[in-house]
Order: C-alpha cells, then sequence, then structure tokens
C-alpha cells in the first residue's frame, strides 16, 4: 500500500504528463535548439563587409589595401594564438607568434607570420602536434572585402561619386543574391595638403577597425610627405613612419578572468531560468488541477479519504516531481548533444560544466533548486484553493508572477556584470529572489558563509510559508463564492478564521 | 455496538450556528436517515462526522473511535455535491479512490472492475470521465464511495441529481449493503426515499434535533386519523377529539375522525364494539413521514 501523499503525487504527475501541453514544452526547448542553429545557418549573413576604394591621389589605394590585409592577417594570428592556447599545443613549435601569448603582434610580426606561410602553414605544423580528434583551427571570417571599383566610378568626380555611390550604398531595389556596398573610400587627389576631405560613404556608423586602418594609412602618407619635404631622406622618413613600440599583453589565459565568469555563470545561469520557466508551468498546471477538484465539486470526496495536509503534500511533490522531470530530459538532451556534436556544444559545455566539479557547488545548486520550487509551488497551490475558476486565480497569479519573474533579468544582467557587486548580493538574502539570484551566482563563485547563510534563511522562510499558507489552503479548500481579499488572507494565516 | 456516536456536538460558523448541541445514535447495520429542510445542519454534520471540519464543541465517536483519516478505510462517502477528475478513466478513479482508502492495487482494480459490471458499465472502465453521460458518471460516483466495502456508509442528499434509474439502483445498493451488514447513514429531504429505506431516522431544524426513532415512533408523533361511517356521530366515543362529517347516503354518514396524540385506534374499534356503536366502515389512516415532517418541523423544505 503506497502513503496517500504519493498516490495524490503520482495521480498529479500523471495528469499534467497527459496533458499535450506538458509534452509540446518538454519537446519545444530541445527542438528549438535543434533548430537554431540550422535556421542560423540558412539565415546568417557573411559577417565579411564590403569596400570599394576611389583613388584619385594614385598612392592610397594599395596602402589602404595593404593595411588592411595586414589587419586581417594579425586578426588570424591572435585568433590561432587563442587556439593554441585553449588546446595546449604551444609544444607544436615554442618559437613561432602563434605560440606567445603575451604580446601585441607588430605589423613585422604580422609580415613574418605571412612570409612563413600564414595560416595554412601554422595549421599544417599544429596539426601534427594536435592529438587525434582534436578540433582543426578555423579562421575567423574576414572583417573587409575590398572590391572592384567599376570604371565608370573610378574616373568619376566627387560630385558624380555623391549622387552615385549611395545607390550602390543602398539600393532602391534589392537584390537579395547580391551582397550590397557597406563602404566606398574617395581619396581626393590633393588629401596629403589637408584641405580636402577624404570622404566616405556608408550606411551607418562605419566601424573602428576601417577608420583605424584609414587614419593610420593616411597619416602616414602625409607624415612621410612632410618628413620629405623637411629634408628627410625618403628611406629615412619611411623608417621615422615604421617606429613602433613593443606591447606586452598580460592577461589571463582563455576560459579564466572576466571570460571565466561568464562561461562558468552560464550554466547556473541556466539552471536559474531553467527553475523559473519549469515552475511557471508546472505550478499553473498544478493550479488547474486544484481549481478543477473545487470547480468539478469533488474535493469533499478527496477529503473524505485523505487529510487536506496529505492532499497538499501530495500536489507539491507532484508538481516537483514534474519539474524535474522536466529539466532532467532538458538537461538530457544538452548532454546527449555534447557527446554527439563533439564540437562547439562540447567547447563550451566543459568549462560551463566546471562549476560542477565541486561537490558542495552542485549540492548547493540542488538544495537552491529543490526549496525555489517548494516555495513558489505553495503559492500556486494556494492561489489554486482559493479560486473557483482560473479566471479567478488569473487574478492572484498576474500579481505574483510579476513580482516573482520580472527581476530575473536584472539578477541575470547584474551577475554577468559583477556576481558580487552590492545590488545582487542584496538580492541573495531576499528569500523569495534567493533560490534565483544564487543558482546565477554558484558558477562565478560565493563564499561559503553567504551559501549557508541564505540558504538557512531560505529554509526558515519556506518553512514559515508553508505553515502559513498551508492554513490558507485548509480553510479555503471547501469554502465558495467571493475571493477571500487580502485581508482575510492574512487573518486566515494567522489562524484567526477557521473553517 | 454503537457505529456512530454524536454527543451534545455544536459547530458555529463565526456568528452562525450550524449545528446546536446535536446527540444521536447509530447502531451497527442500522439504516439511519438524517431528515432536514436545506439548511438545517445536515452536511454539517456529515462532514464533522467525517473529519472534514471540527466541531466547535461536543464528541464524535465513529466505528469505537475519533473521527480521523485512518478510519478512511472502512468508510464509504458520497457528498452532496459530486464531481470526478474529467481526465481519469473510470476503472482508474475508482481504484485511486479505493486505493486511498487504503486498499492495494490490485484489490482496488478488481472491486473496480466487479462494480462497474453490476452497474453496467463494464465496457466503459477504459472511458474517461469526460465521455460518460451524467448518469454512468453518478454510478462511477457510487463505485467510489462503496469500493471499500465500507462498515459505515454516509450519503449526503444520495438522490438528488439521480435520474429514476439511478435512484433504483441506489436504493437496491443501500439494501445490498445494509443486507451484508453494512451501517448506513444518509441525509436527504425527500421522505419517500427514509419511508422505503430507513429503520430509524433523525429529524434536524435550524441545527436542532427534534426527533429521533423508528418510523412508527416517528408517525406516533401525529395524532392517529380514521375514516368512520356510521349513523350516530362518533365524537362522544373515548380517544377522539375531533370529527368531521365528509357527507354520507341516508341515515350512514362517513366522519373524519382524529383521536388524541398516541390514542390506539384498536382501542376505539373495542370501545365501539362493546358500547353497541354500529359502523360500515372502520378505516385508519396512516400519516406519512411528510405529514409528520411538516408535523415536527414545519412546511418549509420537504418534499412529498
Amino acid at each position: 500500500m503506497s502513503h496517500p501523499i504519493l498516490l495524490v503525487a503520482a495521480r498529479e504527475f500523471r495528469q499534467i504528463a497527459a496533458t499535450r501541453s506538458f509534452w509540446i514544452t518538454l519537446l519545444i526547448i530541445p527542438f528549438a535548439l535543434a533548430i537554431g542553429p540550422i535556421a542560423s545557418h540558412f539565415m546568417e549573413k557573411s559577417q565579411t563587409e564590403t569596400v570599394m576604394l576611389i583613388d584619385h591621389s594614385g598612392v592610397a589605394s594599395a596602402a589602404i589595401r595593404d593595411k588592411l590585409q595586414l589587419d586581417e592577417q594579425r586578426r588570424q594570428l591572435m585568433a590561432l594564438s587563442r587556439y593554441v592556447e585553449s588546446h595546449d599545443l604551444d609544444r607544436a613549435d615554442r618559437q613561432a607568434p602563434w605560440a606567445q601569448h603575451d604580446r601585441y603582434y607588430t605589423d613585422a610580426d604580422v609580415r613574418a607570420f605571412v612570409a612563413g606561410g600564414g595560416v595554412a602553414h601554422a595549421k599544417r605544423v599544429i596539426g601534427r602536434a594536435a592529438p587525434p580528434g582534436t578540433k582543426p583551427f578555423e579562421a575567423p571570417d574576414p572583417d573587409f572585402r575590398i572590391v572592384a571599383t567599376p570604371p565608370d566610378i573610378a574616373s568619376a568626380g566627387r560630385a558624380e561619386l555623391a549622387r552615385s555611390l549611395p545607390k550602390l550604398i543602398d539600393p532602391p531595389h534589392k537584390d537579395h543574391d547580391a551582397q550590397p556596398l557597406d563602404y566606398a573610400v574617395y581619396v581626393p587627389p590633393d588629401f596629403e595638403s589637408g584641405r580636402t576631405p577624404v570622404q566616405i560613404w556608408s550606411d551607418g556608423q562605419p566601424p573602428a577597425s576601417l577608420m583605424g586602418a584609414l587614419q593610420d594609412t593616411l597619416t602616414r602618407a602625409m607624415r612621410l610627405r612632410f618628413l620629405e619635404a623637411q629634408g628627410l631622406s625618403p628611406a629615412t622618413a619611411d623608417a621615422a613612419g615604421q617606429i613602433a613600440p613593443l606591447i606586452a599583453v598580460n592577461r589571463p589565459p582563455q576560459g579564466k578572468g572576466q571570460e571565466r565568469v561568464v562561461i562558468q555563470s552560464i550554466l547556473p545561469l541556466l539552471v536559474s531560468y531553467l527553475l523559473l520557466m519549469s515552475l511557471m508551468l508546472s505550478g499553473s498546471w498544478m493550479l488547474q488541477g486544484t481549481v478543477e477538484e473545487r470547480s468539478n465539486k469533488l474535493i469533499e470526496t478527496v477529503l473524505a479519504c485523505i487529510s487536506p495536509d496529505e492532499l497538499m503534500y501530495g500536489k507539491l511533490v507532484g508538481t516537483v516531481a514534474v519539474g524535474l522531470t522536466m529539466v532532467a530530459f532538458w538537461v538530457g538532451c544538452a548532454v546527449a548533444a555534447a557527446f554527439a556534436s563533439q564540437g562547439m556544444i562540447a567547447d563550451f559545455l566543459r568549462p560551463a560544466l566546471a562549476p560542477l566539479a565541486d561537490p558542495k557547488v552542485a549540492l548547493a545548486m540542488v538544495y537552491y533548486f529543490l526549496a525555489g520550487y517548494l516555495m513558489i509551488s505553495m503559492i500556486f497551490l494556494t492561489i489554486g484553493a482559493m479560486s473557483d475558476s482560473f479566471r479567478d486565480a488569473q487574478s492572484y497569479l498576474s500579481p505574483v508572477m510579476l513580482v516573482i519573474a520580472m527581476p530575473f533579468a536584472i539578477i541575470a544582467q547584474a551577475v554577468l556584470r559583477d556576481p558580487s557587486s552590492l545590488g545582487v548580493r542584496i538580492m541573495s538574502w531576499i528569500p523569495i529572489y534567493t533560490p534565483f539570484t544564487m543558482l546565477a551566482r554558484l558558477g562565478a563563485g560565493v563564499p561559503t558563509w553567504e551559501v549557508i547563510g541564505c540558504g538557512v534563511t531560505l529554509a526558515l522562510f519556506v518553512a514559515i510559508e508553508v505553515v502559513l499558507l498551508a492554513r490558507v489552503f485548509r480553510a479555503s479548500l471547501l469554502g465558495a463564492g467571493s475571493k477571500p481579499n487580502l485581508a482575510r488572507i492574512a487573518r486566515l494565516m494567522r489562524g484567526r478564521e477557521r473553517e | 455496538m454503537t457505529a456512530l456516536l454524536l454527543d451534545r456536538v455544536t459547530k458555529d460558523f463565526g456568528d452562525k450556528r450550524a449545528v446546536d448541541d446535536l446527540s444521536f445514535a447509530v447502531r451497527d447495520g442500522e439504516v439511519f436517515g438524517f431528515l432536514g429542510g436545506n439548511g438545517a445542519g445536515k452536511t454539517t454534520s456529515l462532514r464533522m462526522v467525517l473529519d472534514i471540519v471540527r466541531p466547535t464543541a461536543g464528541r464524535i465517536e465513529i466505528l469505537g473511535g475519533p473521527p480521523g483519516r485512518e478510519k478512511s478505510s472502512e468508510l464509504g462517502f458520497l457528498p452532496e455535491e459530486r464531481g470526478l477528475y474529467r481526465t481519469m478513466t473510470a476503472l482508474d478513479t475508482i481504484a485511486y479512490f479505493g486505493r486511498l482508502k487504503g486498499m492495494s492495487k490490485g484489490d482496488a482494480r478488481r472491486e473496480g472492475r466487479a462494480l462497474l459490471d453490476r452497474f453496467g458499465l463494464g465496457g466503459s472502465a477504459h472511458m474517461k470521465i469526460e465521455k460518460l453521460s451524467k448518469g454512468m458518471a453518478q454510478k462511477v460516483q457510487l463505485a467510489t464511495a462503496v469500493v471499500n466495502h465500507p462498515r459505515l456508509l454516509i450519503l449526503d442528499e444520495p438522490f438528488s441529481g439521480l435520474d429514476p434509474v439511478n435512484q433504483g439502483l441506489l436504493e437496491d445498493e443501500i439494501k445490498r449493503l445494509s443486507h451484508q451488514g453494512s451501517t448506513i447513514v444518509f441525509s436527504t429531504h425527500v421522505m419517500q426515499h427514509a419511508e422505503r429505506l430507513c429503520d430509524r431516522l433523525l429529524l434536524l431544524a435550524d441545527g436542532r434535533k427534534v426527533f429521533e426513532g423508528t418510523q412508527d415512533e416517528a408517525r406516533a408523533t401525529l395524532p392517529a386519523r380514521l375514516s368512520l361511517v356510521s349513523r350516530a356521530p362518533p365524537a362522544g366515543l373515548p380517544g377522539v377529539i375531533e370529527a368531521i362529517e365528509q357527507g354520507g347516503e341516508g341515515d350512514w354518514r362517513e366522519w373524519e375522525v382524529r383521536l388524541v396524540p398516541g390514542g390506539d385506534p384498536g382501542d376505539l374499534l373495542q370501545a365501539c364494539t362493546e358500547q353497541g356503536f354500529a359502523l360500515r366502515r372502520f378505516e385508519q389512516r396512516r400519516p406519512s413521514l411528510h405529514d409528520v415532517f411538516i408535523h415536527l418541523v414545519g412546511g418549509e423544505g420537504a418534499q412529498a
């Protein structure tokens, strides 16, 4: 024979699991996660932007092209360095620039890298040292691509360009197959005089990288001309333009520092979000069940067999079981996807799962998840017991949902920005936000005293909540007619009004 | 042995007294009628017996102990306001309530099937409640109440809302359980059902007991009524308090006669014989429970 609490819990679970909405909700998240990358693959727009150069000076075009290509190679070299560092592949060639992670690569470094075969050569060298199964390096898309300048535009004057180029940048008739022109740069013949401006046509704010490249290249040309005018030989003037400091960069390795905070906060934040979402869903299903029991007049039949407390705890256990099943299924899907893909998801999951390696953190996450579930489910259950219809329930539910769910976005942002900020710490001590905030913070590390202190405060709050709301639940079960107002709910909580 | 005992039980809801100093006892194996008009306190009394609400004062003893869920394995209850889980099947519903009353899963399902077969619903065992007709759902509800072969079956207005077929089915089920030894307490304000089923009954008005006893004892609270056809007026005969002429043919007159409360019509017949009082008809008219109800409680709430 089973305990009545388990019988009620099993019935609640079966009733919810028999609904279409449960299965849709259960499957929609993995489906969305699976379909997302596929959809984005088809919808993805190339990140590379196009640049057209109209050079009437005759000297700037080659220099700008060279500078953009140099910057692009620097970006590739930096990405390669991060890859080598994160896969611990320095041993492939410790003298190679991509094995030196603590410096900013100068133009000379980049030229040497390109001269040595660039990314293609580096991949071959690294590939020999990489263990089998290592994900190969994928070079990022280039930021810019210089497109050929049509002859009629190349020979057009500034006024003519001012009429024709905006139509190329923002064509009146969109051709979905053709990539529109993103930037057009006009260098006038006398730009070195500084009197005639270099003109840029763009559909928005030009990126700092493009502006930096133009500024650097054209400034260097003007300074060269100036130094030559001052009597320096062209070679000396050019050498002066090449002078650059060596810059060492001291940063934590990939996956550490602020990056670590963000990555390791993602899983706890996700758990926190799953808690919120599964709570809202299973809570509303349970609420529907309780409302049904009241509106179908079967509560009296049930109460003749079991006590109101057994009914209440049975419903709570059933709802928590539904929520945990949903979360377990979603987590199972994520793990299966990670094992199946072995790629980007696995690379992401490994550092993201790092907090769980500490049993104390894992235990704390389970505790806060369950306590949060119990705390919010109890509120849903009481609302169900007070409501004759789902419409009745909505009038209680809306403000409760607002209070619970609204601050979540703020908590998530605040945690990613600074998980130990004063605001986040204060939220951790407000019991109705404790589970969400602590779950979100745990990945970035929370002092033990705070984990225990907030946990104990939450436990006390839940215990008091269960005692007070259980009184409302018991007194409301057989009540009918007008909805209890706040004053009456307070009286019921104090036990001043009995059935 | 006493199956149910209420001793000076009172229940207040705020300022309103729903049950007032109520005492009665139901013996083992009895079919006990709990009669009263709407708002007389019947449902509140039964809820106290089932420990769904607690009395403000007084003592309740059920099957030899205080009320509580530990008694649920020996109790059956059919509430006045009925409902079932719409998405559960008929068999699952009966088995669920059987298990809540402490039955094993196997026993609950086996007994559930047997009940459905007996109620003519064997083919609908796996249909969801929402797919059943109202009458079928009412049978399922009755099955949930009796699935555990209760020692004490409590029925709150069990006939309300039932069609005549299901009323007959319920009466048969009450008689069957009674023959098997169950004690049955049912509340009603329909006196015909009480007349057919009750061994003893209790009349409740405004939360107070106004009568407890057998049907004969209840009828005895009303003056006996006779219809006589005689030549002479019966007004002077012993025990007669009123004789109203109803017409007649020739010398013979028809009289509506009322005796003193508790007066025995047999005594009157004996007196007529001894005194040579000529009679062509002597017909005793037995008061109905409805008449008793009207007499003791007043006209409100009684249905003939």
